[in-house]
């Protein structure tokens, strides 16, 4: 991947002119003949090109975060509120069972193990409102 | 009207649209909003806004006294509920007239009546409307339940009398294995409900969802506009609806719209509902049969607006004022084909888990025969707290191959970023062959998963636009910066219910 001066961009080697229209429109294609649209959130280049939609990770290979081996922690995808807790410290669970029951926007969503393992440490209570990406759960 | 001040006890897109509606007829209209909606766009839609509490539906839109005490501070004279909330709720329609403001729907009572699933079906039975054949068995004995559906004849559906959510549910299909499966069910009714009585219906496989909008005034008349086909569905939910059903021949037609008249009549109905059905078999053999009553208007009215061309919240509001249907059944014709797309903050590869967050960007088609009902700005946010529709896209077109054209052209063109959304889902639906030829059913969704939920591979100008986003700098893009691809497998195991 390149960019080149003439707004060219150079992907798998084959040049894909873009002009950009503003306001997050561009033109890309070889005549620069497809509409697209890109917005930026932190490291993901969000783009619509068609009626699909590409989540693109800008970080280098190396830089993206890996979950540690052995153990991981498990988060609500969204913000909601927690319903139920179906396992304690200690318990032993395996890889699909359900740990936390968790409801938002007027569905249940199960939240369960993606791993065989000991709970080691819940982190949220029935009735909390948790945001994504905080642990509710982790298990080694 | 006998009202000149109407507060909307909603949100979203159908409260803008019920907005539009009272500016056309000269109605004022009142918004009402929690606090994670201040800025949304139904609130700038009306005349005026109140507040009425925090986030939660419960101390908000849900909250009947709430919403009465900001339509008595506003000198609110009707209220018009929209769809969901409490839009069929008996007692907030009995408060409304108590409150001496006019409930822009039925009376409380025929809410009430058609909420009650027995009765309602006792009623449509009385009245020479088809139900699914079934049967709570006088001989509730394993042995008699067996009799009952070899009665019926198989497969059958045998299921807890007290019940729902598809607990103590079976699918028998055959003598067999009847047995088993009727204590299996048994067991859970009693764990669940505390009541083992079971209930014996014959099971309409792969059945279509059709339904018949009707509407009635305060001097006894009855119209129905017309079907509408809701069989592309999701977690039970529609997300594709179209008038006329492709199933529908002119004869099944014609029995099917005379039936929900029939209904109709019998509840005593008033204002705008609909009558739902599950469609059997094809041609002029098929086979309808009542489902339930929609005491309300429905999301995927706009379908009706587009083949009719009649504006259904105008005539709630004529109704509601205690005057006649403004068309005779003679007067009102389906004219072309209308198909409507739910476009939802949704997951489709996540087992269609929903989305919250900002909008990034978001932009709205537009063009001929296109319709957008929408409640979000590019730029807001999509809250936790409420259903995720976000839009809705309809095409009205001269045939259904049309219409299916330009609903597809315009999901397009709809660019929605920073939220994941169904749109990509919702045009590999429309791409179909089995969608496209109108060969759909209720499972169509689960039965193509496979196909429906794979996205593909990035393109390279998905790279190239990538690398010059705004805002975002000018940054190389790596070939392999595709996010986790959707394991279509996996999503399915998800969506287990």
């Amino acid at each position: 991947m390149a960019i080149l001066e003439d707004g060219r961009v150079v992907v798998d080697e084959v040049a894909v002119v873009t002009r950009s229209i503003g306001d997050g429109e561009v033109r890309v294609g070889a005549d620069a003949s497809t509409v697209a649209w890109v917005a930026a959130s932190g490291d993901i280049r969000w783009v619509f090109v068609n009626g699909n939609v590409y989540e693109l990770d800008v970080r280098p290979p190396g830089g993206r975060r890996r979950a540690t081996a052995g153990h991981s922690s498990l988060a609500a995808p969204m913000p909601a509120t927690v319903i139920r807790i179906e396992v304690s410290p200690g318990a032993r669970v395996s890889r699909g069972d359900t740990l936390v029951i968790l409801e938002a926007m007027k569905m249940e969503l199960p939240i369960r193990a993606d791993s065989d393992g000991t709970v080691t440490r819940v982190a949220c209570k029935a009735g909390d409102l948790v945001q994504p990406g905080v642990a509710l759960v982790e298990i080694e | 009207m006998t009202f000149r001040r109407v507060l909307i006890a909603n949100r979203g897109e159908i409260a803008v649209r019920i907005a539009r509606a009272c500016r056309e007829v000269d109605l004022e209209s009142i918004a009402v909003y929690s606090d994670a909606d201040e800025n949304a766009p139904h609130v700038r839609a009306a005349d005026r806004a109140v507040r009425i509490g925090p986030a939660p539906s419960i101390q908000s839109y849900l909250s009947i006294d709430a919403i009465l005490e900001a339509a008595k501070t506003t000198g609110a004279e009707a209220i018009h509920p929209g769809y969901g909330f409490l839009s069929e709720n008996a007692a907030f329609a009995a408060a409304c007239e108590k409150a001496g403001l006019t409930f822009v729907g039925p009376p409380p009572g025929v809410i009430a009546r058609m909420g009650l699933k027995v009765a309602a079906r006792e009623l449509m039975v009385a009245a020479g409307v088809p139900v699914v054949p079934g049967v709570t068995a006088s001989d509730q004995s394993d042995a008699g339940i067996e009799s009952a559906a070899a009665h019926l004849g198989f497969p059958v559906l045998v299921k807890a009398s007290a019940g729902g959510g598809g607990k103590g549910m079976r699918a028998v299909r055959d003598r067999e294995s009847a047995r088993d499966l009727i204590a299996a069910a048994r067991r859970e009714a009693i764990a669940a409900f505390g009541d083992g009585t079971l209930y014996v219906e014959r099971l309409i496989e792969k059945p279509r969802h059709v339904e018949v909008q009707i509407f009635g005034d305060t001097y006894g008349n009855i119209v129905h506009l017309f079907e509408r086909e809701c069989s592309i569905q999701r977690r039970h939910q529609k997300i594709l609806e179209e008038s006329p059903s492709p199933a529908l021949t002119p004869s099944v037609r014609s029995a099917i719209t005379q039936s929900a008249v029939a209904a109709a009549r019998a509840a005593g109905y008033v204002n705008a509902g609909t009558i739902e059905f599950l469609l059997e078999g094809s041609g002029d053999a098929a086979r309808f049969y009542f489902l339930e009553v929609n005491t309300r208007l429905q999301v995927e009215h706009p379908v009706t607006e587009g083949v009719t061309g009649i504006d259904l919240v105008r005539a709630q509001f004529i109704v509601a004022a205690g005057g006649r249907l403004p068309w005779t059944q003679g007067e009102v014709s389906q004219r072309g084909h209308a198909i409507e797309c739910r476009v939802y903050a949704e997951d489709p590869a996540g087992g269609f888990l929903p989305q919250a967050g900002t909008l990034l960007l978001y932009r709205e088609p537009a063009g001929p025969g296109i319709r957008i009902d929408s409640g979000v700005v590019e730029g807001g946010t999509v809250s936790v707290h409420y259903d995720p529709l976000l839009a809705k896209v309809t095409a009205v077109a001269e045939s259904r191959q049309a219409a299916i054209a330009r609903v597809l052209a315009a999901l397009r063109r709809f660019p929605v970023l920073g939220i994941r959304t169904n749109i990509p889902f919702l045009i590999r639906l429309l791409e179909h062959p089995d969608v496209r030829s109108g060969h759909i059913h209720t499972r169509f969704i689960e039965d193509h998963a496979i196909d429906l939920l794979n996205a593909g591979d990035p393109p390279i100008e998905a790279f190239a636009a990538a690398a010059v986003a705004p805002h975002g700098g000018a940054v190389p893009v790596t070939a392999d910066a595709r996010t986790a691809p959707p394991d279509p497998w996996s999503a399915i195991q998800r969506w287990g219910r």
